[in-house]
């Protein structure tokens, strides 16, 4: 099943040579995504501008900058969700396998069931808690009953929301609590086996408990998936993440391993950001 | 003055201007349900009209008006849908879209009259049909058609945006996230427009006087082939409604009981608006409540 919907995207496009121009220990690892010369415009007004790295595979990578930098924008780039926006552009190549997400000719609906979203408030259906889980599962054409509830207690589990739910499968997904709601729609993102997951801020309309309940789980995810996170808490990104890039006015300022990054920022404007001096 | 003496007279220039809409709307309605109260008869809203004795009734008009509905209704809702879903979620932001836009708008404003005459000319003379239900069904459907339009779009619009984004990131294609999540959570608002569109339809006279005609052939109501031209579901045979009845007896009728008849269809009238009004708001809210209590 999988296979063949990564064959439909890559068919999609024509094959491009891989281009990785990142610093030394970051290059050790396969790259799940390659960013070059990434520019997005909304009408005339230029949201991200010439961003160029890469990120390794089963790790988490942090996105950081102050509010309207552009850390959403490009977030939104890679799943083409910008797509849906009126007078959104992007150019530039985002190398994924080998294929150019950013090409005219990629299906979106193959592509994002291969890298999942999950936004910064819960989006849930108006359904319950399981006909959420299974939904966009038939669609892909899983339709067995038992492959579809052992689907749902595996994707449960491993967002450690099935001891919480398991009694309560067939009620409104609305009744669950902000953090819970969050953690479903991490399950919903899992249960078509992405190989990328993108998050936009998943914890910043949640209480700490839930908040670390989400990062235990992101940390444990990074073993089979590839993370993609925006957050505003440079708490968490250093506490989770493997590497970070920094954005400022849509240019990316710098990119290394978070250890170094937070401890020992090579650019004056990272410094002034994660001391808290601007942002 | 000052600005609480000020602040004061406001709120009391709006609450008697509410309250004078209010009485008018009342008086109004309950007046007419007075008048026409007493006519209100199993009798009267079964037994077919007369033309020339009184005491006839208004039976066949009641189906007509009620059959009429259906039929248009059955055209309005699938077109209403498509346009509706079109021009929320296809439609780019363009010239060609306010064109359509505008034309959608002039549509709803046309006078039903204008639209009546628009009938005869097409689905009367063009068709060879002559005076026909079907011609009434569809002359309505040109009446209602941008309303429903209308109503669709907007209840698809006020999805909130974060569900399209929820289904597309699952990797639904647009179409399927629009069948499956757009419409089920528009779906509340679509019914409670249908049904506000069916009251102003069932109460439309102007547009069907030169469609569906101002006659009523002789009914069989134990004959319900429809082929037969004595059946009441031959959708090719005149059908005057209850609406256009008000204005035939008032304008050219030969009964003795003129001011009853049209009183007591006066009152029906109301009364029928009035419940697919409250109906409207009574399936809304239910439908609402049970979305949002539990699914
Ligand atoms: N739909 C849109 N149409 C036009 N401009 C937009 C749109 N969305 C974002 N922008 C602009 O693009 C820039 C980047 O916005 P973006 O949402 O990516 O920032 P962000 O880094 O995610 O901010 P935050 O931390 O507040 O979420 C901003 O200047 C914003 O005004
Ligand atoms: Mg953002």
């Amino acid at each position: 099943m999988l296979s063949m919907t990564m064959e439909k995207v890559k068919q999609a496009t024509l094959p491009k040579e891989k281009e990785v121009r990142e610093g030394s220990s970051l290059l050790a690892r396969k790259q799940a995504l390659t960013f070059e010369d990434v520019n997005i415009y909304y009408g005339t007004h230029q949201a991200v501008k010439n961003v160029s790295f890469s990120i390794p595979e089963r790790a988490i990578t942090a996105l950081i900058g102050p509010s309207g930098c552009g850390k959403s924008t490009f977030l939104r780039s890679i799943n083409r969700m910008n797509d849906t926006i009126a007078g959104a552009r992007s150019t530039g190549v985002i190398q994924y396998d080998d294929v150019n997400l950013l090409g005219q000719e990629i299906n979106t609906a193959a592509l994002r069931k291969e890298i999942g979203m999950v936004f910064q408030k819960p989006n849930l259906f108006a359904k319950s808690i399981y006909q959420n889980m299974i939904h966009a599962l038939k669609f892909h054409g899983i339709t067995g009953k038992d492959e579809l509830m052992y689907t749902v207690e595996e994707c449960l589990r491993k967002a450690a929301l099935w001891e919480e739910v398991k009694d309560r499968l067939h009620q409104s997904a609305l009744s669950l609590s902000g953090g819970q709601q969050q953690r479903l729609c991490i399950a919903r993102a899992l249960a078509l086996k992405p190989n990328i997951l993108l998050l936009d801020e998943p914890c910043s309309a949640l209480d700490p408990i839930s908040n670390s309940k989400i990062e235990d789980l992101m940390i444990e995810l990074k073993e089979e998936f590839t993370i993609l996170i925006v957050t505003h808490n440079m708490h968490q990104a250093s506490r989770i993440s493997d590497q970070t890039a920094f954005f400022l006015d849509g240019i990316l300022v710098e990119y290394s391993e978070t250890n170094q990054l937070f401890t020992n920022p090579l650019k004056k404007e990272t410094e002034d950001y994660i001391t808290g001096r601007f942002g | 003055m000052n600005s609480r003496q000020r602040d004061q007279l406001a709120t009391l220039v709006f609450y008697s201007i509410a309250a004078g809409i209010t009485a008018l709307l009342f008086g109004l309605i309950g007046y007419m349900l007075y008048q026409g109260f007493p006519k209100l008869t199993l009798d009267f809203l079964t037994s077919p009209s007369s033309s020339f004795k009184a005491g006839g009734g208004i039976g066949s008009q009641l189906f007509n008006s009620f059959y009429i509905l259906v039929l248009t209704m059955l055209f309005t809702i699938p077109l209403g849908l498509g346009g509706g879903i079109y021009m929320a979620e296809y439609a780019r932001d363009n010239k060609l879209t306010s064109t359509i836009r505008t034309c959608i708008e002039v549509l709803a404003s046309l006078p039903s009259i204008v639209i009546g005459m628009f009938g005869l000319l097409v689905f009367v003379n063009l068709t060879g049909w002559g005076y026909t239900m079907i011609g009434g069904a569809l002359a309505l459907t040109v009446f209602n058609l941008p309303v429903m339009v209308r109503v669709c779009e907007d209840a698809l619009r006020s999805v909130p945006r974060e569900q399209k984004e929820a289904s597309l990131a699952l990797g639904l294609t647009h179409w399927h996230s629009i069948k499956t999540v757009l419409l089920p959570a528009a779906f509340p608002g679509i019914l409670t427009g249908a049904i506000l569109a069916s009251g102003r339809v069932f109460g439309e006279a102007a547009s069907l006087l030169f469609t569906a005609g101002i006659t009523t052939p002789t009914l069989d109501f134990g004959n319900w082939n429809p082929f037969d031209s004595v059946s009441p579901l031959n959708i090719f045979r005149p059908a005057e409604t209850l609406a256009v009845h008000i204005w035939s007896v008032n304008t050219q009728g030969l009964i003795p009981d003129v001011r009853a008849v049209a009183d007591g269809s006066a009152a029906v009238l109301i009364l029928a608006v009035l419940v697919f009004n409250l109906l409207a708001r009574w399936i809304g809210s239910l439908l609402h409540k049970k979305i949002t209590a539990q699914a």
